[in-house]
């Protein structure tokens, strides 16, 4: 497990080294930019606090990825998921006037998890009967929550005056609560700690996780052994949009109170790296988005302070994964074999014959 | 003259071959014999350019070859014939014969065909039509075609590793034939085997390997069958398999009734019926590719046919234990005891209510290590840090541990030396005892005349149970074969 | 009316057809790159950049196919060297590339963006021709871009299909570990799939900003690499049939311009997500991946 977490940490020390190259080409200064993503992340409580409503988004969407993930499920559409989920709390949330505050907050969430499941079911559905390679349609999902959005929000849902492209403010009663005030922090992350310490205990301790793994490292021998191949691909993939889906609806419900075009930043990309930087585990999701949260929420300090497009995480985003798919091969392993080993024959063998000829 | 010096091979922790020398003259066949494991198709894959040692080298005619280069070693005259055919399945046997010796310039397929044709008929083979891909064609015509994609070469050495495994006993003469013709042009023919019989029958030279190192080079003159066999596996006593239990009149356990099961439109079973009744080992002879491993999918559940129907007392009353074990039977990257929670039967007991009973779990894997004397480092390793017979005897265990009532096992016995074999014999043989019912599906009438009450035989998807007179090699190879006169 | 949607129906799927002959060729040799989008991306900013500082257009496309390939190179090495996740790998370049084309481009441009212009690129003349009715729209009045594509169809199906080469290529995808043992070298020539598909992806780029919006915006590309993926399905992994559907895709693309314009009740929406979900109906119709190469998307690892 230490060598997990470390494998991690290296690679993000080599991103941001990398990034600080990249930095000096551009013509700011490495540790000015550093300095202000730090700053902007935790330089103050209201930033730190915002630091966390940032990483809230990607806990979900990475729990979500991480489960689908599991089963060797490739669901690239987390943003459509969520954006799913957004729709559905947007469309119910003006009409909980009447509700009683937690009840309607719950509504809320449940819609968007529904949204979600259903936005990754029908993925889940074309892979299991249809043999419809995920990669490919949770990225068309992607669009067509877009589009889907775009229509709402100019059109059934749009706000009382209709000037502006948003959709109408969800009533007081489905708004979370805000207890820290100045701060946007709010319950919704202890929502997500839940959520993760549940999609743990299912991955790990029940019977279904099990299953689902089983089919994600062996697909074949999962289908010898009467695992439900098909019952599980639907599932895993309907879990893994309805978590989005609750990520977009606390972000309608907490943030913004309304829909509007280009509601996520990539947060169901974003996820991917979140992910893997966690291997995969639910747990180190909570500690990744952070990170990662950290780093979206001090790039606009960044950009403040330095010139330096927020966009730049992205690109740390996508060094990280790269490098940590390079950890992971048994290439790297030789190279590092090859950079640290004394002698050749230190190695004894263990059993010869056996297994090379299997 | 083909030499191979110095060659020394390890894959992680195993050393697959220990400073092997090994040499070969023109116009001569050389048999290299071995248990399965001994490091034979690693030495052919070395030779034949297709892996790279980590010491030693291999000469032709005093010419170092570069180690690790399929193509340098190609044209420098050296082809092999892999075990299981390594064709493109989706591509035409021109195609495929087209990537061979035949299509180096241009790509003239018919030109290709007719050359192949040529070639063909010299040897006395007979070619499919025009077009149609592999995916459709026999595995005997299979062989036939990897063979001549590899003299399309015009090699001056050429490879065989076990080719006779799929070919049906009446093939076989004419096999051996061709082989002889190929030495008599002054090739070098190297021919990889465990079976000893057609070694000292057909072979001027042989050279055994054990466990990775060579332990004598000799002729079929100055050896014999069984002295080949005690330099196979060492000096220690051949354990003997123990006696089959005679045949008991049983319940049913396992009844198969009427299964059919088509594919690209060849039947690939064929109104397929028998039964397994307890306290009974059961054996299915048959040389493999003629529907054995689809009838276990079958069993399993994993594949549905197309008419009939499987029945025993329960879903879980079945465990299987296939045949390919690293891809269908264990996950490698997983806990030994979560590859223990595989079997339905086993998950059904520990995670009745959908929530995994861990400690519990841990327990009987841990007492299953140590019943069936699994070398591992616990129950958390991974299953891929297990060598080859210690993952048998996982799957064995995990079979058993699931308390079924019928065990159906498909060539249980490959990859494990003598040792393992038996364990795994007497394992099964005090299964039956208890009264459960064994299926053996095997292609080694060895095993099964050892253990075996009844024994079956399946050729070209259909299935017929065989009489006591049956019980002899030549009579059960002719039924293998098809013959069921 | 009819002609103008027609020619904004090809021009629109020039760009995917080009970039999804690229990718018929990477998954033939047994490769599925989803960093395809992300090449795109790079070729549309590094055309744009190089055309507008050096005032060249060809410079530009050179640019643009540097950009591509070198996008191609990174997933190159690390999906054929190291045999990592194919999927994942190709997602990390589509991040990496927003993150680099949009630092870089508001690093060169300032915040705003404010608009820096190319001249739009001219269309081929063929005088008289053009004024044929409809067939005129159709085929004689496009820039060098959209000839060049469709040009490279039959090219493509040549080599593919009618060369040693296409054979070992295919071979390549079809049994990677039965191509090696002959030979044929699967590293080396899954490499030359995708340097060659990054020249097509980084042209598919250049198009996009030097021949359609002749400007850059960030994320220009907007999905129509991901698209290229689908219409390789669509399309059998057959050259003519991604043609066809690339135009089926232009042509939905070009719709809701029509549609705009006509301000049908119909939200234009509608339209825009209309051959995405037309994907997944024909995907969910034809049942996928029973043409595809068979061991597409699988690492592959030298013994």
């Amino acid at each position: 497990m230490l060598s997990a977490i470390g494998k991690s940490i290296a690679a993000l020390a080599l991103a941001c080294a990398i990034i600080a190259a990249v930095v000096l080409a551009l013509g700011a200064s490495p540790v000015g930019v550093f300095a202000a993503l730090w700053e902007g992340a935790f330089g103050s409580w209201y930033a730190a606090a915002d630091t966390i409503v940032k990483a809230t988004p990607l806990i979900f969407t990475g729990l979500a990825v991480s489960v689908a993930f599991s089963g060797s499920l490739w669901n690239i559409g987390a943003d459509g998921q969520l954006i799913a989920g957004a729709i559905a709390a947007g469309a119910i949330g003006p009409y909980l006037g009447g509700w009683p505050r937690p009840a309607a907050i719950i509504l809320t969430l449940c819609a968007g998890a529904i949204g979600g499941a259903i936005w990754g079911g029908i993925c889940g559905w074309l892979r299991a009967r249809r043999d419809t390679n995920e990669v490919i349609s949770t990225i068309m999902m992607n669009f067509v929550a877009a589009q889907v959005l775009s229509w709402v929000v100019h059109g059934p849902l749009i706000e009382a005056s209709g000037a502006y492209p948003q959709s109408m403010a969800i009533a007081p009663s489905a708004r979370m609560y805000m207890p820290l005030e100045p701060t946007r922090l709010n319950p919704a992350i202890v929502l997500a700690i839940v959520l993760a310490a549940g999609c743990y205990l299912l991955l790990f301790h029940s019977r279904a996780g099990f299953e689902l793994r089983a089919m994600g490292r062996n697909r074949r021998a999962a289908a010898f052994y009467a695992i439900p191949i098909a019952r599980l691909t639907i599932a895993a993939l309907a879990l893994s949009g309805a978590l989005a889906g609750i990520g977009g609806a606390v972000q309608v419900s907490a943030i913004t109170h309304r829909l509007y075009e280009k509601f996520s930043p990539g947060w169901g990309f974003e996820a991917i790296a979140v992910a893997l930087v966690a291997r995969l585990n639910p747990f180190g999701i909570i500690a990744a988005a952070i990170f990662f949260g950290a780093l979206d929420n001090g790039s606009q300090a960044m950009q403040r302070t330095q010139g330096v497009s927020p966009v730049l995480v992205q690109v740390i985003q996508g060094l990280v994964i790269m490098i940590l798919l390079a950890f992971d091969t048994p290439a790297w392993t030789r190279i590092r074999g090859g950079l640290f080993a004394r002698s050749r024959d230190s190695a004894p063998p263990i059993e010869p014959g056996a297994q090379a000829d299997a | 003259m083909l030499s191979a010096r110095n060659i020394s091979m390890r894959f992680g922790r195993t050393l697959a071959l220990d400073r092997v020398d090994f040499e070969a003259a023109p116009g001569q066949i050389h048999a290299l014999v071995g248990e399965n494991g001994a490091g034979k198709t690693t030495l052919m894959n070395i030779i034949a350019g297709r892996l790279r040692p980590d010491l030693g080298g291999v000469w032709l005619d005093g010419a170092a070859l570069r180690r690790g280069s399929a193509a340098r070693a190609l044209r420098a005259g050296i082809a092999a014939v892999n075990q299981s055919p390594m064709l493109f399945e989706r591509f035409t046997w021109e195609e495929n014969l087209a990537l061979g010796g035949f299509g180096i310039a241009g790509f003239d397929l018919a030109a290709v065909a007719a050359r192949s044709r040529a070639l063909a008929d010299k040897l006395g083979f007979t070619l499919p039509a025009a077009g149609g891909t592999i995916e459709q064609r026999s595995i005997a015509e299979r062989v036939r075609l990897e063979v001549l994609r590899a003299l399309s070469f015009d090699p001056r050495v050429l490879i065989l590793d076990e080719p006779t495994g799929v070919l049906a006993p009446a093939e076989l003469a004419p096999f051996l034939e061709l082989l002889s013709r190929l030495r008599a042009e002054g090739r070098v023919i190297v021919l990889i085997t465990h079976k000893l019989a057609e070694a000292v029958a057909v072979a001027d030279r042989i050279t055994v390997l054990r466990q990775g190192r060579v332990v004598a080079h000799t002729t079929a003159a100055e050896t014999s069958e069984s002295a080949l066999a005690r330099l196979m596996i060492g000096e220690i006593d051949i354990p003997r398999s123990p006696s089959a239990p005679a045949a008991h009149a049983g319940e049913t356990a396992l009844s198969v009734e009427d299964l059919a099961l088509d594919r690209d439109r060849a039947r690939v079973l064929d109104s397929v019926r028998f039964d397994v009744r307890a306290g009974e080992i059961a054996g299915v002879a048959g040389v493999d590719g003629n529907g054995q491993a689809e009838l276990v999918e079958v069993i399993a559940g994993a594949r549905r046919a197309r008419r009939g129907r499987v029945s025993a007392s329960s879903a879980t009353a079945i465990a299987v234990i296939p045949e390919n074990r690293d891809l269908d039977g264990l996950i490698l990257d997983m806990p030994i005891w979560e590859n223990l929670l595989l079997a339905p039967a086993l998950r059904d007991r520990f995670a009745p209510h959908g929530w995994l009973r861990r400690r519990a779990a841990l327990e009987l894997c841990r007492t299953l290590l140590a019943r069936f004397r699994i070398r591992a480092a616990g129950p958390e390793a991974p299953a891929a840090a297990l060598s080859g017979g210690n993952r048998q005897r996982l799957e064995v265990a995990r079979a058993i541990a699931a308390e079924p009532r019928v065990i159906v096992a498909h060539n249980i016995c490959r990859g494990l030396d003598l040792a393992g074999a038996a364990d795994v014999h007497r394992a099964l043989v005090e299964f039956a005892a208890t009264g459960g019912a064994v299926l053996l599906i095997s292609s080694d009438l060895d095993e099964l005349f050892a253990l075996c009450g009844r024994i079956f035989v399946m050729s070209r998807g259909r299935v017929r149970e065989t009489e006591p007179a049956d019980r002899e090699p030549a009579r059960l190879g002719m039924l293998m074969a098809g013959n069921w006169q | 009316m009819l002609d103008a949607f027609l020619n904004s129906a090809i021009a629109m799927a020039t760009p995917i057809l080009l970039a999804a002959l690229g990718e018929l060729i990477v998954e033939q040799s047994g490769v599925i790159n989803i960093g395809i989008e992300g090449a795109m991306l790079c070729g549309a900013f590094f055309a744009l950049v190089g055309a507008y500082f050096t005032g060249s257009t060809i410079a530009g496309i050179a640019a643009g196919i540097a950009a591509g390939v070198a996008i191609n190179a990174i997933l190159a090495f690390l999906v054929v060297n190291l045999s990592v996740s194919q999927v994942v790998a190709g997602t990390a370049l589509d991040i990496l590339a927003a993150g680099i084309t949009g630092v870089l481009y508001r690093r060169l441009f300032g915040i705003t963006g404010m608009a820096f212009m190319v001249k739009p690129m001219a269309r081929l003349a063929f005088g008289p021709l053009t004024r044929i009715p409809i067939l005129g729209a159709v085929v004689f009045h496009h820039n060098a871009f959209v000839y060049l594509a469709f040009a490279t169809v039959p090219v493509i199906g040549f080599v593919l299909w009618r060369t040693r080469y296409g054979l070992t290529l295919r071979a390549a995808g079809e049994r990677p570990e039965a191509a090696d043992a002959l030979g044929l070298g699967v590293y080396r020539l899954r490499w030359h799939a995708l340097l060659a598909s990054g020249v097509l992806t980084g042209l598919a780029g250049a198009y996009l900003t030097l021949a359609y919006a002749n400007t850059f915006v960030e994320n220009i590309s907007g999905g129509r690499g991901f698209v290229a993926l689908a219409v390789v399905i669509l399309g059998r992994w057959n050259p003519w049939g991604i043609a066809a559907a690339s135009v089926l895709f232009g042509a939905a693309m070009a719709l809701q311009f029509g549609l705009q314009a006509l301000g049908t009740a119909v939200p234009y929406q509608l339209f825009l997500a209309l051959p995405y979900a037309l994907t997944l109906v024909v995907l969910a119709g034809f049942g996928g991946q029973a043409a595809s190469p068979s061991a597409l998307g699988e690492p592959y690892r030298r013994p």
